[in-house]
């Protein structure tokens, strides 16, 4: 049964307190230190920074006193939670639920009780929720950072949402949550085709680089940024195209016609083409070769 | 139902090694069942597919009365197949518990039962990366019973096990099969410890099976005179081929109509015998016998 195949996985990830570390905690340990870091660093200089005419605009209203609105903060931060550190962290976590059970030879021990699509499906649920709780840790994170700032440069926090402001947020948190797991799905495949940790971890990163270059690969053979070919390769640019469709706007308008809907499909093709290859390579695997 | 496992003509090739050839095996419910055979007789292979973890090349095999993949059948069996292996940063307890909701069983309860019966309950809260291969193994056995099956299957249970944990495991499986009215099917490479522990047994060899059977039936025949005598160098020379050393005895191959002339003849020839008495074939004889190996002679 899938929900046997969920909490049992579940239950295990939540007792590696390596993986849970490095996929949940890590990223917006570092995150919030050196933001806080950062925000004490320019205290430090603000004298010095505002008097100086070469200094950028956007450094100086920065430390310019006024009120730091944390709904804005909110949903700026949740258009930033798929970013390629948080992508890579979990993407640690995610491994070792993909590949675990080919390092410690335990298929054999559960494979016979539940159906092999049942078996990987729980464990992408599982690290569907891994992605929830790291962005939901980056979130506190930003928020933590945000209190640290108001205090160091003693400006006034408010709070506005309005229901745009929720929207906003909803679709950037939803599509943050998607680049997630469609990023560790390369993950489920490499652990299924080559049952190495390893390999879960470094075939989606090499595809990742090499999909973020893939534009300025392609621009000789004349194959331009918005070009069909150039989308469906790079699902992290359809991912930003799919913010600025949610954003609205002039970065909406900003984009070539049809560009939303490369986009969406870009995104499915490398979530869902990954998934089915793992369901239908998995049941015919020999599992005593772990 | 009165069969837990059948297969027929059960095949399973690697390139051209063919590591299971046709095998029909039937195993009736209840008791413990030994599967035997020397490496690379198939047995492993056989479990491999009886779990689902490999696909046969041809013939069919059931357990529980549904196919294998049959997940309702299956889940009416436990396993341990080989040494097993745990998530290392996980405790005995905790291995336990993830293992009863993968098994999508209620078992929290009885953890601490199963615990007790296979000897782990002091090292419970120990993660299992600090475990002996033999505590390993105890707690596969655990792990393969946690959901009352009403079929256990078991890879060498004793294997990594000193004397007193054989001893304990052998009781082990004994009183599930008395007790409990588990089925167990077993695969041990200790021929001694299977004649104690088991009701029947399949020899297998290069992949087929050679011979099936009650113990007591398979050790009834080829009863044989054990002669403990001196000198026993000089007894193995007078028996040539119908001899077998076993220790300070020689086991003879002969007829009972011919044993009064054999020691009759030994008497004459000077030999003192401290001891005649017929015995039953063991276990090791008949395999010995049926997988084509030569049987063991020991120094004295």
């Amino acid at each position: 049964m899938l929900v046997d195949a969920v909490r049992a996985e579940g239950f295990r990830l939540s007792k590696n307190r390596t993986a849970l570390f490095w996929s949940l905690a890590f990223v917006p340990i570092v995150t919030l230190v050196i933001g806080a870091i950062t925000n004490f660093v320019l205290k430090g200089s603000e004298t010095k920074i505002l008097g100086d005419a070469q200094m950028p605009a956007e450094l100086k209203e920065a430390l310019a006193r006024g009120t730091l609105d944390m709904g804005e903060a909110l949903v700026a931060g949740a258009g930033n939670l798929a970013n390629p550190l948080v992508l890579l962290f979990v993407l640690i976590g995610a491994a070792t639920i993909y590949a675990g059970d080919y390092r410690w030879e335990t298929w054999r021990l559960i494979s016979a009780r539940n159906s092999r699509s049942n078996l990987l499906l729980g464990k992408l649920a599982v690290v569907a929720g891994l992605a929830l709780a790291a962005m939901a840790l980056m979130l506190v994170a930003g928020v933590a950072e945000n209190l640290i700032k108001a205090a160091v440069f003693e400006r006034t926090l408010t709070f506005s949402m309005t229901g745009e402001m929720v929207g906003r947020f909803l679709g950037f948190a939803g599509l943050s949550w998607l680049r997630i797991v469609q990023f560790t799905m390369m993950g489920m495949l490499a652990a299924v085709v080559t049952r190495s940790l390893l390999a879960a971890l470094f075939i989606p990163l090499v595809v990742g680089v090499a999909q973020f270059f893939s534009p300025q690969m392609l621009m000789p053979m004349g194959v331009l940024p918005d070009a069909w070919l150039s989308v469906l390769i790079n699902p992290g640019a359809a991912a930003e195209a799919v913010q600025a469709v949610i954003e609205g706007g002039a970065r909406a308008a900003a984009l070539p016609d049809g560009m939303a809907l490369k986009a969406w499909l870009s995104l499915a093709l490398w979530t869902l083409g990954p998934l089915a290859l793992a369901l239908a390579w998995f049941p015919r695997q020999d599992l005593s070769k772990e | 139902m009165t069969t837990v496992i059948e297969t027929r003509g059960l095949t399973k090739t690697y390139g051209t090694v063919r590591a299971l050839d046709g095998l029909d095996l039937t195993i009736p419910r209840g008791g413990v069942y030994g599967v035997l055979g020397p490496n690379g007789a198939g047995k492993s292979t056989l479990f491999r597919i009886l779990l689902g973890l490999i696909r046969a090349s041809d013939g069919t095999a059931t357990v529980m009365g549904g196919g294998v993949g049959d997940v309702a059948a299956m889940r009416r069996m436990g396993s341990m197949i080989e040494t097993p292996r745990f998530p290392p940063y996980m405790t005995a307890r905790q291995v336990l518990r993830w293992l009863a909701l993968e098994h999508g069983v209620a078992a929290e309860a009885d953890i601490p039962r199963w615990l007790e019966r296979v000897g782990l309950t002091e090292a419970a809260d120990r993660k299992v990366r600090g475990f002996s291969v033999g505590m390993l193994q105890r707690l596969g056995v655990a792990g393969a019973l946690l959901s009352k099956p009403e079929l256990v299957i078991l890879d060498e249970p004793t294997s990594g096990m000193d004397p007193p944990g054989i001893q304990e495991m052998r009781a082990l499986i004994r009183s599930l099969a008395d007790d409990d009215g588990v089925t167990v099917v077993l695969a041990s490479h200790q021929l001694l410890e299977v004649q104690r522990v088991c009701d029947r047994v399949a020899i297998m060899n290069r992949g087929k099976l050679v011979r099936e059977g009650a113990v007591s039936e398979l050790t009834a025949t080829g009863e044989r005179l054990r002669l403990a005598v001196r000198p026993v160098e000089r007894v193995a020379e007078i028996l040539g081929a119908k001899g077998a050393r076993d220790g300070a005895a020689v086991l003879a191959n002969v007829a009972r109509a011919e044993a009064p002339a054999l020691i009759k003849a030994l008497v004459e020839a000077g030999i003192e015998i401290d001891e005649a008495r017929w015995v039953g074939a063991d276990l090791e004889s008949v395999f010995m016998t049926e997988t084509g190996h030569q049987e063991m002679t020991h120094a004295g």
